[in-house]
């Protein structure tokens, strides 16, 4: 019998330690605290009050509900636009290498410049947009004055920033796929656009997998273009967790702002893990 | 009826031409082998015969009717790809229907079309498996019935076994053998293993630098190849050729002989030394070093007693001496 011997776990003890350090210990430090009304110097303990709190607040549900559509939308968008540029520009058409970089440019500009931009472009009177728009003799909307409009408008500029990653990968999920499939579905008489519902999007499922839930979980931890451009209004028309728990934090709220983040966390897992779950049985090897 | 016909067939990618001018005629029913070494072009003719690919030049023409600018299913053929190329997120019922479902054809009509494939190449109880689930003569199968489901005038195969094991591909010469006798259609099937092309074939064409070597039954190219290079290319081991002093000796460019024609004999007149011997069982393949000639492969029985180092005596039997103007 082989003798088990401490050798083997040196190779894993620095990453256990970074991982207990940085994740381990904040999250189950943040689960207690989040049972407190904290300050930095002391702290009691209150059970679940901030929790029931936190979902008495129409203004905090609210942040919760919009987070949910925001990832939502966000990620829907990615994924059907993403895939659909990524055809485009697989497709051997005029400065296709050109133009890859022109649509993952907005992945490389700081999130705040693309939100104070935006917030200008946006602007009701003065925007670049509404200009444009009163050119066609178009009354353009108050994009981020408008509280049934703000939340929408960010998550616009959201996937006019995250577009070119989704792109990206799926890029690399077309380049995985055998051209003989193609050649088969011609041979069959498929037409272009049978190739592409019956050939292209399910072969290309692994990166359909991979941008819903990179772009659903960027979509609910998202804060700073929320931030930027509207800080949650007008009102709480635009808020989301994260800016619903920066604003409980500001305010002296420790506590309930922690719970915000462990409600978050919480949210992640129960909607991601199942998805996951579902993604990953409909996934194909190539 | 399904006569393939080829005229003066060109195909250049850019600048460079990679067939130059192919006449070729494939008759109703013909099991015709292009075969080759990479790089001679037989993938592209077939992918020119298939619509896959545009021809640069000239005409095809399939029962008489011209067919080179039509799209692949236009031309009423169909074809099975190196990989196979199954729809690994389609069980195997709905890639073999899968032609059907894109025509739209009524869902009883596919599954009955599959279920008839399905019984003739035994595939009846995989239909409900995905591809990753099926070994490797599985899936040729089921790309065959995905061919077949279609009932084409033409079938092309694109070095279908390449991917299978020595064992499998020998059981699936048979079991296309035995289709193409059942089916009675045409085929046309790309290798570069003569050996697929020798046992399967009605027809073999030889192609070599995007031209035809020579067409021809696979013994009219075994007993009267036309050149050095169809004789060294058809036949294992590979025929001896010799160019130089010894073929001058023999009034010609190039003298061949192919390893079993060369009996091993203490009175023949060539004489040399063993310098490995690969035992087969039924055959020992003999490599040697002979004066003269130099390096020469020699089929003999396989209970041959032969060991490297021997020396040995051979001679040709003289009726299957090959002599070769210039290559």
């Amino acid at each position: 019998m082989r003798r088990k011997t401490p050798y083997p776990y040196w190779f894993v003890a620095p990453a256990a330690i970074i991982f207990t350090v940085l994740f381990t210990i904040p999250t189950v430090t943040s689960l207690y605290f989040a049972l407190t009304r904290w300050d930095l110097f002391s702290q009691t303990f209150i059970g679940f009050d901030n929790f029931v709190q936190f979902f008495r607040e129409p203004g905090l549900t609210r942040g919760l509900i919009n987070t949910v559509i925001f990832a939502g939308l966000t990620s829907g968008l990615k994924t059907v636009l993403g895939l659909l540029l990524a055809v485009l520009l697989t497709a051997g058409i005029f400065a296709q290498g050109f133009l890859r970089a022109v649509v993952f440019f907005p992945v490389l500009v700081s999130t705040i410049g693309v939100g104070l931009t935006f917030t200008e472009l946006m602007h009701p009177t003065d925007g670049a947009i509404n200009m444009g728009l009163s050119f066609f003799g178009i009354d353009g909307p108050g994009w981020l004055t408008n509280p049934d409009l703000a939340l929408i408008s960010v998550a616009l500029v959201d996937v006019w920033r995250g577009v070119g990653l989704a792109t990206l990968i799926y890029i690399a999920g077309l380049a995985s796929i055998s051209p003989e499939y193609y050649e088969a579905a011609r041979m069959d008489g498929a037409t272009r656009l049978q190739q592409y519902w019956r050939v292209t999007v399910p072969l290309v499922r692994p990166a359909t997998t991979t941008v819903i839930l990179l772009s659903l979980i960027g979509g609910m931890r998202l804060f700073d273009l929320i931030w930027a451009m509207t800080r949650g209004g007008p009102g709480f028309s635009s808020d989301v967790l994260a800016s619903v728990i920066y604003k409980q934090y500001q305010a002296g709220f420790y506590g309930l702002s922690t719970a915000g983040n462990v409600i978050l966390f919480i949210l992640i897992g129960v909607l991601v893990m199942p998805l996951v779950y579902w993604l990953n049985r409909r996934e194909v090897d190539l | 009826m399904a006569r393939v016909e080829l005229h003066d067939i060109r195909k250049s990618f850019g600048k460079v031409e990679v067939i130059h001018g192919i006449d070729l005629t494939i008759e109703d029913g013909e099991f015709c082998v292009f075969v080759g070494p990479s790089g001679c072009g037989k993938s592209t003719l077939l992918r020119i015969i298939s619509g896959l690919e545009e021809q640069t030049s000239g005409r095809i023409e399939i029962d008489g009717r011209d067919v080179g600018n039509l799209e692949p299913v236009e031309r009423d053929i169909a074809m099975v790809f190196q990989s196979y190329a199954l729809y690994p997120h389609l069980t195997v019922g709905e890639n073999i229907g899968f032609g059907l479902s894109l025509a739209r054809k009524p869902k009883a009509e596919i599954a009955e079309a599959v279920n008839r494939v399905a019984e003739t190449l035994q595939l009846g109880h995989l239909l409900d498996r995905r591809p990753k689930e099926l070994s490797g003569g599985q899936r040729q199968r089921v790309a065959i019935g995905r061919a077949i489901v279609r009932d084409p005038k033409v079938f092309l195969f694109d070095e279908p076994l390449s991917n299978l094991d020595a064992a499998l591909r020998s059981q699936m010469r048979i079991e296309l053998t035995d289709l193409h006798a059942q089916l009675g259609s045409t085929m046309i099937y790309v290798t570069h293993d003569q050996v697929e092309a020798m046992t399967m074939a009605d027809k073999i064409v030889v192609l070599k630098d995007g031209a035809i070597e020579q067409v021809g039954t696979p013994m009219e190219l075994y007993d009267k190849p036309a050149t050095p290079f169809v004789a060294g290319f058809i036949g294992s081991p590979k025929m001896n050729l010799f160019d130089g002093d010894v073929a001058a000796q023999k009034g010609c460019e190039v003298y061949g002989i192919r390893p079993e024609h060369i009996r091993l004999t203490d009175d023949g007149d060539w004489h040399g030394r063993v310098r490995l011997v690969e035992r087969l069982g039924a055959d020992t393949i003999v490599h040697a070093e002979m004066e003269t000639f130099g390096p020469m492969i020699i089929r003999t029985d396989g209970q041959s007693e032969l060991r490297e180092g021997r020396e040995i005596r051979a001679a040709p039997m003289p009726e299957r001496e090959f002599r070769f103007g210039k290559s």
